[in-house]
């Protein structure tokens, strides 16, 4: 008789709690309601992308000398670098250069390692085709350089959290000089200057 | 005792001074009540499916639907249309006739159960003195229908889901009349208007739900079930059954699909408001009120007030249960089948027992307080 009674006590306790933790749910799910809509409506608003943005990689022919490290720190090899030796100057003449962006997984090794700093990441991340093969860009391809949200009038350029200024969420109608919170690079790079200087 | 403003009364007078015999006049009024009352429903709809869209957005912090019209509000007749201009297709071996009457025999039990949906002394279709019964017997043709569709549909997920909403339906209707009978038996009758009377006179302490709590909580959990509404959606449950019992239809017969588990939806949330939540009664008691004010209850622009009152109440606790309902769904994940069918049978009838019992006992105890 105890026994079961102890078994309803137990049911009923447990019952409770599923209850209570049910309503503290409810309260996370209406809490959420009051928050500001983290929507950017693309294509209209976009958001800037930061300056370590790892987007479609750039890459300019004739800094380029051929030395296939690219090819040798990429994951899968992947860049394609088409050269042959010239005799005459006893140096390596690029002729074709490509980067499949169907395969790349914007890993940035390439970037990193490249010795004469021909290849960079750039802040373009709108690669979407018809057709997987457009996604091959040859070195005309890669050498194209992106349009910048900031410049085109169609879309309402949006910061990223980080970059809004302190007490600050919402990136919308932000005033024109306003700063991210903290120091810029630049202003660090002075204060540096002047502790060396005293 | 007043009963308000009584339309039809008023309605068959005028006719009949225009030399209209008494029977004439009736015939007159009968569509008006049922016509309103599909407006309303339809118009209850979209309303809901907007707050529905428009709630989610909020609970995961987005902004929601906003082009179409003011706030997106004519976003769900734009869901509606496209679905009206949508081709209507058959899978080809599915049978023609069980597939378009399953969809019909989900909405028509709904809607005929705004029959008995009062928003004031005088404001439903009929009074029946079966009313509530009525909900319950009609509530359990939709299961038919939805197995109806599911068989029919020729389709291994479709039949999945017809099997899961019958099983779930039916599994849920007992504790569901059981914590209607708790109510039942508080306040003597089966109809309606009855059941929000014996809530009426004190206002907010009147209502059932300080009576009747564990029956609120037995009652909405086996409406959300019977809605199919989230954390029990297991019979359209995306991720395994594609789309349950729906996964075949399009265009029109998807939409009466669509627009049946809205109302039944709001349905749900009207019984509930009238059983528990004392249907068109204001917080404060308004006859008393004016009785202190010493204003006549028969006062016309009193009586105007407090009927418009009354469906504003209704309809204002209607749509705080449905903003419940939506919350819920975004709280709670979905249940398993067997942990579905063990709430329902395990834990919901049981405690739907003891709490009629307990009723029954404080019913012979405290005949006061519990409607002798």
């Amino acid at each position: 008789m105890f026994k079961f009674l102890k078994q309803v006590g137990d049911y009923a306790k447990e019952t409770v709690q599923a209850a209570k933790y049910i309503g503290q749910g409810l309260s996370v799910t209406f809490d959420h309601m009051q928050r500001r809509p983290v929507t950017v409506q693309y294509p209209y608003e976009k958001l800037i992308p930061s300056e370590r943005y790892r987007g479609r990689i750039h890459f300019e022919f004739d800094k380029c000398i051929a030395c296939e490290v690219c090819v040798r720190v990429c994951p899968i090899n992947l860049p394609v670098v088409d050269w042959e030796f010239n005799k005459e100057t006893k140096k390596k003449k690029l002729n074709h250069y490509s980067i499949d962006f169907g395969v790349c997984i914007f890993c940035g090794n390439c970037v990193e390692y490249c010795p004469t700093n021909c290849l960079s990441m750039t802040e373009e991340y709108e690669l979407a085709s018809f057709d997987r093969h457009e996604l091959n860009y040859d070195n005309v391809a890669l050498g194209r350089l992106p349009y910048k949200v900031t410049d085109d009038p169609m879309v309402t350029p949006l910061r990223e959290f980080a970059y809004l200024p302190k007490g600050v969420d919402d990136p919308h109608d932000l005033p024109p000089e306003s700063q991210r919170a903290g120091q810029r690079p630049e202003e660090i790079m002075e204060a540096m200057k002047a502790g060396a200087s005293e | 005792m007043n009963s308000g403003i009584d339309l039809q009364g008023s309605f068959i007078q005028s006719l009949q001074q225009l030399g209209i015999p008494p029977e004439i006049a009736k015939i007159f009024w009968l569509p008006l009540p049922m016509v309103l009352m599909v407006i309303g429903a339809v118009v209850g709809v979209l309303v809901s499916v907007w707050l529905e869209r428009k709630i989610s957005a909020a609970a995961q912090q987005r902004i929601g639907p906003e082009f179409a019209g003011p706030l997106g509000v004519l976003q769900p007749v734009a869901d509606g249309l496209k679905l009206v201009f949508k081709e209507d297709i058959v899978p080809a071996q599915a049978d023609n006739w069980l597939f378009t009457l399953g969809p019909v025999l989900v909405v028509i039990p709904v809607i005929l159960s705004f029959l008995i949906v009062p928003f004031g002394q005088n404001l439903l279709i009929t009074d029946l003195n079966v009313g509530i019964f009525l909900w319950i017997s009609l509530s359990s043709i939709a299961p038919i229908g939805l197995l109806m569709s599911g068989y029919a549909s020729n389709n291994k997920y479709s039949l999945l889901g017809g099997l899961r909403a019958a099983a779930q339906s039916i599994s849920y209707e007992i504790p569901l009349a059981l914590a209607v009978l708790a109510v039942a038996m508080m306040s003597n009758s089966l109809s309606t208007i009855d059941i929000v009377q014996q809530q009426s006179g004190y206002g907010i302490l009147g209502w059932n739900v300080w009576r009747q709590p564990v029956g609120f909580l037995i009652f909405w959990i086996a409406a959300l079930a019977e809605c199919e509404r989230l954390p029990f959606d297991l019979p359209e449950a995306e991720e395994e059954l594609v789309a349950g019992y729906q996964t075949e239809y399009a265009g029109m017969r998807f939409a009466l699909f669509y627009v049946g588990s809205y109302i039944n939806l709001v349905l749900s949330a009207l019984i509930v408001a009238i059983l528990y939540l004392g249907g068109w009664e204001f917080p404060i008691p308004l006859d008393s009120l004016a009785g202190w004010l010493g204003i006549s209850e028969t006062t016309p622009w009193l009586q105007v007030v407090t009927a418009s009152l009354g469906i504003i109440m209704t309809v204002l606790k209607a749509y705080f249960l449905v903003f419940i309902a939506v919350l819920l769904r975004w709280t709670l994940p979905r249940v398993r089948i067997d942990q579905l069918l063990n709430l329902g049978w395990k834990f919901l009838l049981p405690v739907a027992l003891v709490n009629l019992l307990l009723t029954a006992g404080l019913k012979l105890a405290f005949p006061i307080a519990f409607g002798g």
